[in-house]
């Protein structure tokens, strides 16, 4: 749960505020979990409404009830969204899937990632702020020695929304994020049969599949869940072997802090040997299969 | 049909931004306009509406004296005007003082039916602004869009999220914002371009909306603004046998400890 | 003086970058390869307004101005010089029908041309030494009523798929030159054939072939301008799609040098970025200088001609400047790329073609230099 990785940064703020930490669920067992993990008050906001959107308000009253000086939500993109509402209804500043989070000069210090993963940057928010983590920023914490206490409120939801139908990705079960090692597929394979040459590799290697928002979203050959980027998964494997994949900024910003990078590529020029440890300049139709055997030895 | 409203952000073009080597800071002093990616496709969806149901869409803009830049080019690809507010206000604005402006602004020209936002601006990506709009402006926000049609007074959207997609629905008025992959901005026409200088375009002064000052002043500040430079080790393979290649690859994967 | 394009201007130019890099970049190998007319593309070019850009809005043109004509000539070169022709050569016979045409000749041509739903073209050289002179001059005989066309036009662009014809013919082999007519001709009169198509060493794509004119008769109504009068309007357009053509000539510059930069920053020699060798510097700096002080150039003769003010020497510049330096910004920026960029699987080979025939069109009149130094001495 993402809440829980977000006790991590909240267990250290605490320190630096001397305040009590408030967490705040959707379900009475994920309220329990986080009190477990020491937040000292979780509530679990209860009610008939569906849409997760629509607790918004109902959060922003809790915020305010506690009086919160920091709010930190979980950087998806409905956690964006009911953030940004938060900061708004609070007059507050907030902060966009912080990297690192602390309290300096009596504000809420952050970094976070600029101009599409081109720069790096401080930011510095009056408090009361809001802050949005993304999954896997942090490591949930251990079990607290002593949980706090939970409490079951009844809250509205938004009335005036109303919720259709619901399609689940149906791809339960990838996780690359904790891969140790991955090899990222692009477009430079020509068709989905071919990416048998990869996952062979893998096999060898024990390293997950990852690939490119093209391979995902446009050709759709490997679901969504697999594709590293900007929008979309952020991995820090030991080994990231990028196979006919270009690398651009918006690909790189989600796997730049891998320890070691591959790069195979047959376009000497391809930005992603400017992030590669190694590269191979070569056609993944025949580098991969000497790879694998190589290997195998 | 809805009476539309599109707000958009006119940012400096991230591939022109260069880092400079000594100390890592950025040079955006070549760097061109323009309207920000995704509110591209915020204006497009507006255009594509209007094509649809009739009516028409205005543009409103926030920014330095810069934004003047923007107007022909916002004109050229679909609204029918476009308000601006040009302040140097805007020059240290974060996410909570843009919405401010935004929202004030929105009072005094509106009301509006459905107000479009592209998912972030291309330069900060906050991610903020629609749901502070809707926050601001009391009415409900659908955001991160890849679909949208207006029906009378009903707006019916899909939103893309990480599990899957959802289907949602408001009567009256709204704030959305929208995806990349919502629609493929059109390239202005020649007499797109040229009809741009002949529609109308009205300043909005700050003065005129009735902040207060500390509405002005932004929460969230920026410092250490450095360019994200890969150092990496850079080994090329570039031997003519493949099976070259892959046996010195072999050695450095060893030699990393990773096989 | 503002040396910057107008706002207007700007927007002009990404928008046909725009284009270029969505429509053109995709086809221009194979356009080079199979030199194809592309009709699928043409029809985008019109649905974009590119088609009537000097055409004023009374006849579904764009209006968009000389200056604007010229960037985007320059940014559809980028990407495929090929294509800039066959826009640039329907443009001037458009523009003109536009100069020089009767309310009827106007009313006939110019809508369907501005909507690129009729394709032009001008026919202005013979094989003989000077148009109307030699067995095969294009000669138009005085009948009652109209004329009767007999001869041949040489190296006519967008011949074959081009639907009206601005025909340069004499009325009088005794005046020859002199008595140089501009008729408009369509593609479908009796009597006019399109000969094979010429396989060029570049512009592949861009149509180009002689046509045969064999009795074929023309109302009084196809007379363009006066009688005896067409040497003044072939000058002139010949002067206005010189600035055009330099606008080629930049824009195909403009893209090998960028592409050559590219390549020289990744290039690895000796254990250094080719762009770091001052041989490589030196070419690379010498074709950006060029393109740039072209391009300001044929900015400022395209302004002249906007303004409707004379432009003949200030063409005429610009063209003696690309004549000698043109082809050196392909030759240059090859040498950069060596081995590598020699394959014709990169894009370099290609432009140097396409350079090459850019840098041979239409000058205006007499030599440039000639001009040039009768406006000095």
């Amino acid at each position: 749960m993402l809440a829980s990785q977000l006790m991590t940064p909240a267990l250290e703020l605490k320190k630096s505020l001397n305040q009590p930490i408030t967490a705040l669920a959707l379900s009475e067992a994920d309220a329990k979990a986080l009190a477990a993990l020491g937040a000292d008050h979780a509530v679990f906001l209860q009610s008939a409404g569906k849409w997760v959107d629509g607790f918004a308000e109902a959060i922003f009253t809790q915020v305010s009830k506690a009086a919160a000086s920091i709010v930190l939500i979980g950087g998806t993109l409905r956690g964006k969204t009911i953030a940004a509402y938060v900061a708004a209804k609070m007059n507050a500043g907030m902060t966009t899937d912080a990297m690192t989070l602390k309290v300096a000069n009596g504000k809420l210090q952050a970094t976070r990632v600029l101009y599409a993963g081109l720069a790096m940057c401080e930011e510095d928010v009056v408090l009361p702020a809001v802050a949005t983590i993304r999954p896997r920023t942090f490591l949930a914490p251990p079990a607290a020695a002593i949980p706090g206490t939970v409490e079951t409120v009844a809250v509205e939801t938004d009335a005036r929304v109303t919720l259709g139908a619901v399609s689940p990705n149906g791809d339960t079960g990838v996780d690359i994020t904790t891969a140790g090692k991955l090899i990222a597929v692009g477009r430079g394979f020509r068709k989905k049969e071919d990416l048998k040459l990869a996952e062979d590799l893998a096999a060898v290697l024990k390293a997950e599949l990852a690939c490119s928002r093209g391979v995902a979203e446009d050709e759709h050959w490997l679901p969504i869940a697999r594709y590293v980027g900007i929008s979309g998964q952020t991995v820090k494997p030991d080994l990231y072997l990028a196979v006919g994949l270009s690398g651009q900024v918006q690909h790189m910003v989600g796997c730049r802090e891998s320890k070691v990078i591959v790069a195979v590529n047959t376009d000497e020029r391809a930005p992603i040997f400017e992030a590669a440890d190694y590269g191979v300049v070569g056609d993944l139709y025949e580098v991969l299969p000497l790879l694998t055997a190589a290997l195998r030895k | 049909m809805p009476k539309c409203l599109v707000c958009y952000k006119w940012t400096l073009d991230e591939q022109d931004i260069k880092i400079k080597p000594e100390d890592l800071s950025l040079d955006a002093s070549r760097a061109k306009g323009k309207i920000s990616d995704f509110d591209r496709n915020a204006i497009e969806e507006a255009a594509l509406l209007v094509e649809k149901n009739g009516g028409a869409v205005d543009a409103l803009t926030y920014g330095t004296a810069t934004v003047k830049q923007s107007l022909k080019d916002a004109l050229s690809r679909g609204p029918a005007k476009v308000y601006w507010i040009a302040d140097a206000s805007a020059e240290s604005a974060d996410a909570a003082v843009t919405a401010n402006v935004l929202a004030a602004a929105i009072r005094k020209i509106g009301p509006y039916d459905l107000i479009l936002c592209g998912e972030g601006s291309s330069d900060m990506f906050n991610q903020q602004t629609a749901a502070r709009l809707a926050a601001l402006l009391g009415i409900p926000c659908l955001t991160f869009l890849q679909k949208l049609s207006g029906e009378g007074a009903v707006v019916s959207a899909t939103r893309k999220l990480e599990d899957g997609t959802e289907e949602v629905s408001v009567t009256g008025p709204v704030v959305v914002s929208v995806l990349s992959e919502i629609n493929k901005p059109r390239i202005p026409t020649m007499k797109q371009v040229l009809g741009a200088s002949k529609k109308p375009n009205e300043e909005i002064k700050i003065a005129d909306l009735g902040l207060k000052p500390e509405d002005l002043v932004p929460k969230a500040t920026r410092s250490t603004v450095k360019g994200f430079v890969m150092q990496r080790k850079n080994v090329m393979f570039k031997e003519s046998s493949a099976a070259d290649n892959v046996a010195k690859l072999k050695a450095g994967l060893a030699s990393e400890g990773l096989i | 003086m503002n040396f910057e394009l107008t706002e207007e201007q700007q927007l002009i130019g990404q928008s046909a970058r725009d284009f270029g890099k969505q429509y053109i970049e995709p086809i221009a190998v194979e356009l080079d390869h199979t030199g194809e007319y592309p009709k699928a593309l043409v029809q985008a070019l019109a649905k974009h307004d590119f088609m009537g850009l000097l055409l004023p809005d009374d006849v579904g043109g764009a209006a968009a101005g000389f200056v604007s004509y010229v960037e985007v000539i320059e940014d559809l070169s980028r990407y495929c010089a090929a294509v800039a022709s066959i826009v640039n050569n329907h443009t001037i016979a458009a523009y003109v029908i536009q100069q020089w045409g009767t309310a009827d000749q106007k009313k006939e041509y110019l809508p369907s041309l501005a909507k690129g739903e009729l394709l032009g073209g001008v026919a202005i050289y013979e094989h003989g030494p000077t148009p109307g002179v030699g067995a095969e001059a294009l000669v138009a005989t005085k009948q009652d009523v109209g004329y009767v066309l007999n001869g041949k036009k040489a190296f006519v662009r967008n011949a074959g798929e081009a639907g009206v014809y601005v025909v340069f013919a004499i009325t009088d082999p005794a005046l020859g030159a002199k008595s140089l007519t501009a008729f408009l001709v369509k593609a479908a009169a009796i009597g006019v054939t399109v000969g094979e198509k010429l396989e060029t060493m570049g512009l592949k794509g861009c149509p180009v072939a002689d046509l045969t004119f064999e009795n074929v008769v023309l109302a009084e109504t196809a007379l363009l301008g006066t009688v005896n009068g067409g040497a003044a309007i072939a000058s002139q357009a010949l002067a206005v799609a010189s600035v055009a053509e330099a606008a080629q000539t930049v824009g195909i510059g403009q893209a090998a040098v960028e592409h050559a930069a590219a390549y020289a920053k990744q290039r690895v020699q000796f254990g250094k970025p080719v762009a770091t060798l001052q041989a490589i510097q030196t070419l690379l700096a010498e074709v950006a200088t060029d393109c740039h002080l072209a391009r300001l150039g044929l900015r400022n003769a395209a302004l002249l001609i906007e303004e409707g003010k004379p432009f003949e020497v200030e063409a005429a510049m610009v063209k003696s400047f690309l004549a000698r330096l043109g082809s050196k910004m392909l030759i240059d920026t090859c040498q950069v790329e060596g081995g590598f960029g020699y394959s014709e699987s990169m894009p370099l080979p290609r432009m140097f073609r396409d350079i090459a025939g850019t840098n041979l069109l239409d000058a205006p009149g007499d030599f440039p230099e000639k001009l040039i130094a009768a406006s000095i001495a």
